[in-house]
């Protein structure tokens, strides 16, 4: 068994060296200095096997480190009961909150369909002395660290050094539980679609976590003690059926095959979103139009459930909210010197507000998924002609689907001004709006200019582009930035109203001249 | 109508795939591009299709004794996976088309005369090309790449996705309108070539060299292109 392990780790930590001499190889400086036959030289390949195995034993500690000290220790003083016993109670309820997340058996990897299926390993010795080896990183990763910050919260020294066998404990009894649960119902569960019961357990135990200390009602030492013991009674028993276990082929079949090849996380995103992009295609849509207008017409119409649905849904939400706010100036006299203010010097707030509801970034992935992609096979689709022929089509199609909610928004700013009181400088009223629509305008066209200059996807969705994550981060980050500044509306709507034109102006004249060259297939 | 390959050259990072492929390529005339995986032969496309940059040499069209350079008019490009917009009908992408290339295209038909060409049921001309078999997408696929007449068609393996029947329907259909065209039919498979091919030009070592059948038998002919392709190995 020893043995099937090492094979396994040195298989994972091969194709972990490789891929992190991939992504060195992605990074464009960097590339150029790197020998073309790079897998294959010998001191690269130790550095990457050292990066990988210093990654292993730093993700041993790191994780749980974070884990212990944001989600527990930063928390309980926060809490009603003690330090320590809100300390242990925390653990205690998390840990059987893991025990739904995450028993490793079941959970789903692209190293174990290779080691298991296309390298044909034991499939039992490989699963039990990965678990194994998954147990033991438990053991030595949260030892250090109950031991630290456990005495911290002045818990006893025996319970801190018992808490990582409470854990392992956990994993076991899990375990057991979902491996007996397959001989039940032949259906091995797989981890990264959770079922109903585990979702609600994990909200209770979360729930239990927080709840009792907060309200000063957590278990002391002796409680979680004797929880302790008599769970490591069951773990007992749990530890001979895991390892009598007859049947971990079957499973890792069942785990490790169709839908669930889809088998890291960002695999399963890239598929949901690919789904959801293709799913209904509303075939009845017709057009009336020509050419390209004919073409994006239907288009917007076939996708319409992902295109102007949730745009509708905004715009109902924003008349909502305003529909409420106006209520409250009627209702609660008091609310109105706020809303008053708050339309005078939160602006800067909005900006957050109509990064969220663009849907500029949805809409170009959608084109991209369900048009693009295939069209830009075609020669004629390339044109200088035609890609600027479509971009304007598309653009005005962003633009009507975006100003739907941004006009509810522009025109209920100014309203809840005039309402609660009014302003002395006229002009506000008009920046509010001129702003709101400048803001969604800017959006829409920084969406759409962003995707023909730089065409970052590749088929899967994965953004292929630098420039293009580098400058989707930036702009997030001003807009986040933005957040909670108080800045007086005629300043900041004056300002961003000229930015939005400029940048309009330039980025449409940008897209003109350089779209036809940049607009292309990775 | 001559196609004119001048001493191509193109690499990728250090790997020279293309090391100066030159041939002459005529009308009415089926072209067979034999070549190993990996020879090069979707990366000479690529680059008679302008896709990718050459790195040296010159490609030319050659029309009535006066030599000019390729526009993407006179192209036709057949991927071997074939790609569509899938939301569009077949109907709806082919009015698309023809909306589009109004100007370009002689003599428009009516819609379904298209569909009768490459052998499109009726029942199929107004669904999703989402529905679309793999055989149906590449009949698509080949059809825009035809109506628009280019004067030369690139089939990058074109009829491996297509069963026996179909493939048969395509070949008689590339026979029909080579008079037109210049034809150049990419693929490994020895069989088809010689079957639906008028000359057989191999792609080995980053060069293009035309096999001459001379009075070969098919089988010592078959052996000929063999021996031409496994130089490769010895490079």
């Amino acid at each position: 068994m020893i043995e099937a392990f090492l094979t396994s780790f040195r298989l994972k930590n091969t194709y972990k060296a490789n891929g992190f001499i991939y992504s060195l190889k992605s990074i464009p400086v960097i590339n150029r200095l790197l020998p073309v036959s790079l897998y294959r030289s010998p001191g690269l390949k130790i550095f990457a096997n050292f990066v990988s195995i210093l990654w292993e034993i730093i993700s041993m500690f790191l994780g749980k480190m974070l884990y212990l000290f944001i989600i527990i220790f930063l928390l309980k003083d926060h809490m009603k009961s003690s330090p320590a016993n809100s300390f242990m109670h925390m653990f205690f309820f998390l840990t059987i909150t893991g025990g739904f997340l995450n028993t490793h058996i079941f959970h789903p990897t692209r190293d174990k369909y290779y080691a298991i299926f296309l390298m044909r390993m034991n499939a039992r010795e490989y699963t039990l002395s990965n678990y194994f080896y998954f147990l033991l990183k438990i053991i030595v990763g949260f030892l250090p660290f109950t031991l630290l910050l456990g005495r911290l919260s002045g818990v006893h020294i025996v319970i801190c050094l018992l808490m990582p066998l409470f854990v392992v404990s956990v994993k076991l009894i899990f375990t057991a539980l979902a491996l007996h649960d397959y001989v039940r119902t032949g259906h091995a569960k797989n981890e990264n679609k959770l079922d109903p019961v585990a979702l609600v357990g994990i909200a209770v135990s979360l729930a239990a976590a927080y709840l009792p200390p907060f309200l000063g009602y957590a278990m002391n030492g002796a409680v979680f003690l004797a929880l302790f013991v008599i769970s490591a009674v069951i773990a007992v028993f749990s530890f001979l059926y895991v390892l009598k276990f007859p049947e971990y082929r079957r499973i890792c079949k069942e785990l490790l095959t169709a839908d669930s090849f889809a088998m890291n996380r960002k695999d399963m995103a890239t598929r949901a979103t690919q789904k959801s992009l293709q799913k209904n295609i509303d075939f009845k849509a017709t057009s009336s139009k020509s050419g390209y207008q004919y073409f994006n017409d239907l288009f917007v119409k076939r996708h319409s459930s992902l295109l102007t649905k949730s745009a509708k849904n905004i715009t109902l939400i924003s008349l909502a909210v305003l529909a409420f706010s106006i209520m409250a100036c009627f209702l609660i006299p008091e609310a109105k010197p706020i809303i008053n203010g708050m339309m005078l010097t939160f602006l800067p707030y909005f900006l957050f507000v109509m990064y969220f509801i663009n849907r500029g970034k949805v809409i170009t992935q959608a084109m991209f998924m369900n048009c693009d992609h295939s069209m830009l096979a075609y020669r004629f689709y390339r044109q200088p002609r035609a890609i600027l022929l479509l971009f304007t089509e598309r653009l005005k199609s962003i633009l009507l689907i975006n100003l739907m909610p941004a006009s509810v928004i522009a025109l209920g700013l100014p309203f809840l001004l005039w309402l609660t009181g009014g302003t002395d400088n006229a002009l506000n009223y008009v920046l509010l709006f001129v702003s709101i629509i400048g803001m969604s305008v800017f959006f829409s066209v920084h969406n759409m200019v962003l995707y023909y200059l730089l065409q970052p996807y590749n088929i899967n969705l994965e953004i292929k582009s630098g420039t293009f994550a580098v400058v989707n981060f930036f702009t997030y980050f001003v807009c986040y930035f933005a957040i909670g500044k108080k800045v007086p509306t005629l300043i900041f709507g004056t300002l961003i109203s000229v930015f939005c034109i400029v940048y309009i102006a330039v980025a449409l004249i940008l897209a003109y001249r350089l779209a036809p060259k940049t607009f292309k297939l990775r | 109508m001559k196609l004119i390959l001048n001493d191509i050259v193109k690499s990728f990072d250090k790997k020279e795939v293309l090391r100066g492929a030159s041939f002459a390529f005529e009308k009415g005339e089926i072209y067979g591009l034999l070549g190993r995986n990996g020879s090069g032969k979707t990366t000479l496309f690529n680059c008679i299709n302008e896709d990718l940059r050459i790195d040296g040499g010159s490609i030319l069209l050659e029309e009535n004794g006066v030599k000019r350079e390729v526009c993407p008019d006179d192209i036709g490009y057949v991927l071997s996976t074939p790609v569509v917009p899938e939301f569009l009908t077949g109907r709806e992408f082919l009015k698309f088309f023809l909306d589009i290339n109004v100007k370009k295209i002689p003599d428009i038909k009516p819609i379904d005369e298209y569909f009768d060409f490459v052998k499109i049921g009726r029942e199929d001309r107004d669904r999703l090309l989402k529905d679309y078999s793999h055989g149906m997408k590449n009949k698509m696929q080949m059809l825009v790449s035809f109506i628009a007449n280019p004067a030369i068609l690139l089939l990058d393996e074109p009829l491996t996705s297509f069963d026996v029947v179909v493939a048969d329907e395509m070949k008689t259909l590339l026979r029909q309108i080579k008079k037109d065209h210049i034809i150049i039919f990419s693929t490994h498979i020895m069989e088809l070539a010689l079957d639906l091919c008028d000359e057989i030009v191999i792609l080995s070592g980053g060069v293009l060299e035309k096999m001459e059948k001379d009075d070969l038998s098919n089988g010592a002919f078959k052996d000929k292109i063999l021996q031409a392709l496994r130089r490769d190995e010895n490079d």
